[in-house]
């Protein structure tokens, strides 16, 4: 019986293994190509420019990773949360830095809060109450601060200075944000495969009804999935708002497009209950990998931006494919 | 119809079945459920593509591959589900497919709606053709269902249940209907589980079981005790073996259960290790009211109470911690995870036991998953296949398993063999027997007269959303609980009741008199 136990476990094991090679091999693939494209490409420091340049991006992906997973497809509110949270912390940085950091990621929290109440306990459409939720707070914070851009003070010493330095953090040759990225990273793959959360999303993710005729609380699980989202939004949107040294409400526009796109290219079902986290770690990798090629391509930023929507549109074509291969009685 | 067979996976749903249906005649069919009277009618309408027989329509023979065919061949079908678009107006809804249109292939509203309003009139509603189909009751978007079928001028009318939504008056209106079609020559096919609709409108009538023709009778010879034989036939003896349940103590106590529209005043007592049958037609209120029971749906008024403590209404997280579990009658809804394997399927309930302080316990989990799977007999290439996958069969065994790991102390089962093969059937039935002799309390939902009577240690027939009555185990025959739900059965007055069953025991919430039909 034992030795049964184990092995079924291990199946299963394999088969995550199996399904995650598949996008390590496209990254491969893509560094392949890259030593090709340029002598330069294969370099610490290149190396290292890539994992900084989708750092921000493999946060929020993170977050949206447990969106997805739990069957709810997307949170477009994402980006407005990611400045939302960043405009919070700059405006309260005459607290000192910390507790501006902290404000700025209960803010984030708040967007969450309401997202994971309204999509699990009202049952509304994920994308259309987010979508909603984005375009109220571009409103919101337009309003509120009159459109204008809000720039911490930069004297050495205060509070903004040390709030514009966060990103410019280094251990080593290895930048915060990597460190950051990859601990959410670890977090977020225990939290999934290791907790009744975690589990319970997978469930959730598959079937809502049959989750909640199997006496799981499924409003309160979709609750937590749309408040880790937040969470990891806010992290990204108070790096990028340190990066760009102002808080303004169209920062993090474009980051929930390209969080799904990782997501979705890492195995993670737009059904739900499928996929994970090192899936997810793979589709940000490529990404950075593609769009740093592109660069030294030459290839201009908005020609890359139809390379990434064309590769969206192949990967949800292809799952799209392979579930209906498997039956559409189940799919 | 001649020799007309239907295989699905795994079963002969109809097997060889020959039906005359003559012009002018109302032709009943009549059947338990699964006995094979909708396959045979929907392979009649055109549903399936593939079929065996030869069916004649007129004297010429025809193949009946998809419901236009059908249609064209003069088959009008009313199903049992109603296939009207909800937003769009009840003219655009009767007039379907048809719509008059002028030369520019623009619509000519008023002749739709003078055409729709017509038809309306003949079926005996007085609406407005204009109003969107969401905007009237269930029942009166029974009959333009019906006026839908009639415009298309069928020669062979097959009616599904169609008195299941209607009013005494509303049904006296549809016979009224009926026994003018009939005088136009149309051949008229009556589906229903009613003794009494039968009796009063059908010349003959056909019994099907297990997916064979049982014989027809014409409504002269028939009696409702012969009808009641022939579809129930004698498989109980040898299929359920005597059982010696330990019967203790209330687990459960449900006190004036009522929820609107449903289900109203229920109110019955469950013990340790007895199994409880609920037995009723369909749109009894059964399933309703397990739902509400265990708090998946809403509960207006009275408590349940579990050992003593009161289960919250709709709280079923709550209920299930508790001990208090419901096998949903459709698996494939909010049953199973089709996507995710069978492993994680049997575990799926165990989420909370199965973990501390929110870390989980994955070898706990595929321990319980193992034993599981092997103590069902799941046949399956490993545990970690997608329950999908599986036949209806093996499904059910995994929903039940999910279930037993629960070790609940009640259990309710709503439909547990439904569309199951025989060896399926008895291996839940083991598992069932298995669990009640562990000491927890079943309450058994089933259209499965056999099942239902063969498992069962009481039963509580339900019409209409009311409790009527119960029935001890040695009063209990497939024919007496079909008389029963019908509500053709005299049963002892409910003061008898209520001493015979001794302690526990609740009155039953109505009496003989208080039902709507006869």
């Amino acid at each position: 019986m034992n030795t049964q136990t184990t092995s079924s476990s291990k199946r299963s094991a394999a088969r995550t293994a199996l399904e995650t090679a598949g996008i390590y091999a496209v990254a491969a693939t893509l560094l392949v190509a890259g030593v090709l494209a340029s002598p330069d490409f294969l370099t610490a420091e290149n190396l290292l420019s890539i994992l900084s340049g989708v750092a921000l991006l493999g946060m929020v992906a993170c977050g949206m990773a447990f969106i997805t997973y739990s069957g709810n497809m997307a949170d477009l509110s994402l980006p407005t949360t990611m400045a939302f949270s960043g405009i919070i912390a700059v405006a309260s940085l005459s607290l000192g830095i910390v507790p501006a950091l902290l404000l700025g990621v209960l803010a984030g929290l708040a967007i969450g809060a309401m997202n994971g109440l309204v999509v699990g306990k009202l049952n509304a459409n994920p994308i259309l109450w987010t979508l909603a939720v984005a375009f109220f707070m571009e409103g919101f914070m337009r309003f509120t601060w009159s459109n204008n851009q809000l720039y911490p003070e930069i004297e050495p010493g205060t509070p903004g200075a040390a709030f514009i330095g966060i990103f410019r953090l280094r251990t080593g040759p290895v930048p915060l944000i990597v460190l950051v990225m990859l601990a959410l990273f670890a977090v977020a793959h225990l939290v999934m495969t290791r907790t009744r959360f975690g589990r319970e999303s997978r469930l959730v993710g598959s079937s809502r009804a049959a989750a909640r005729s199997s006496g799981i609380r499924v409003s309160r699980v979709v609750f937590f999935n749309f408040l880790a989202a937040a969470f990891a939004a806010s992290v990204a949107g108070i790096f990028l708002t340190s990066m760009n040294k102002l808080g303004v409400f169209y920062l993090g526009q474009g980051y929930d497009f390209k969080a799904v796109t990782a997501v979705v290219i890492g195995g993670v079902m737009l059904s739900g209950g499928r996929g994970h986290i090192p899936g997810v770690f793979g589709g940000v990798l490529v990404i950075g990998l593609l769009t740093n090629i592109m660069t030294f391509l030459g290839i201009t930023a908005f020609r890359q931006n139809i390379v990434t929507g064309l590769v969206f549109i192949a990967v949800v074509g292809f799952q799209q494919y392979q579930l209906r291969a498997r039956g559409k009685d189940y799919a | 119809m001649e020799a007309v067979s239907k295989r699905y996976p795994g079963t002969l749903a109809v097997d060889r079945v020959d039906l005359g249906v003559n012009a002018g005649e109302v032709h009943a069919l009549m059947g338990e459920n699964g006995a094979g009277k909708s396959t045979l009618m929907k392979i009649l309408s055109g549903t399936f593509n593939d079929y065996d027989g030869l069916i004649r329509i007129g004297g010429q023979t025809v193949t009946l591959h998809s419901p236009a065919e059908a249609k064209e061949h003069g088959v009008g079908m009313v199903h049992q589900e109603l296939s009207l678009a909800r937003p769009i107006s009840i003219a655009e809804n009767v007039l379907a497919g048809r719509l008059p249109a002028n030369r520019w292939g623009l619509i000519q509203r008023k002749a739709l709606f003078e055409e729709a309003r017509q038809w309306l009139e003949y079926v005996g509603l007085a609406l407005d053709p204009r109003k969107a189909v969401g905007e009237i009751s269930p029942h009166e978007a029974q009959l333009v269902e019906i006026a839908k079928v009639l415009s298309n001028k069928p020669c062979i009318l097959v009616l599904d249940e169609p008195t299941s939504s209607l009013s005494r008056e509303e049904t006296a209106r549809l016979f009224d209907i009926i026994r003018d079609l009939k005088r136009r020559g149309l051949a008229i096919v009556y589906i229903s589980h009613h003794l009494p609709e039968v009796f009063e409108i059908a010349d003959r009538v056909t019994v099907l079981r297990d997916g064979r023709n049982m014989g027809t009778l014409s409504i002269a010879e028939a009696t409702p005790q012969k009808l009641v034989q022939m579809m129930a036939g004698q498989t109980i003896d040898e299929f359920y073996a005597a059982r010696h349940p330990e019967i203790g103590d209330t687990v459960l106590r449900a006190v004036h259960l009522t929820r609107r529209a449903y289900f109203h005043d229920v109110s019955f007592a469950l013990r340790r290790g007895e199994t409880l049958g609920l037995a009723g037609l369909s749109g009894s209120g059964r399933t309703e009211l397990a739902r509400s029971l265990c708090g998946l749906d809403p509960l207006h008024y009275g408590t349940v109470a579990l050992h003593g403590g009161i289960i919250q209404p709709g709280d079923y997280a709550r209920a299930v911690s508790k001990g208090l579990v419901y096998l949903t009658e459709d698996r494939k809804a909010d049953g199973l995870f089709l996507r995710l394997p069978v492993s994680q399927n049997l575990v799926a309930a165990l989420t909370a036991r199965h973990s501390t302080m929110g870390l989980c316990r994955p070898a706990k989990d595929a321990a319980v998953a193992q034993r599981l799977f092997t103590t069902l007999h799941v046949v399956a290439p490993s545990p970690e296949v997608d329950a999908g996958t599986l036949s209806g069969g093996n499904q059910q065994k995994v929903l039940l398993a999910k279930w037993l790991a629960t070790k609940p102390h009640v259990l309710i089962l709503d439909e547990p063999t439904r569309g199951v093969d025989v060896t399926a059937k008895r291996q839940i039935h083991e598992a069932i027997l298995g669990l009640t002799a562990q000491g927890t309390a079943v309450l058994l939902i089933s259209s499965d007269l056999p099942e239902l009577v063969g498992m069962s240690d009481r039963v509580l027939v339900m019409r209409q959303g009311r409790l009527i009555g119960e029935m001890q185990r040695q009063e209990l025959s497939e024919e007496a609980v079909l008389l029963a739900a019908n509500g053709h059965y005299a049963f002892r007055t409910p003061d008898t009741v209520t001493s015979n069953t001794g302690r526990g025991a609740v009155r039953p919430a109505a009496s003989l008199q208080e039902q709507g039909r006869p």
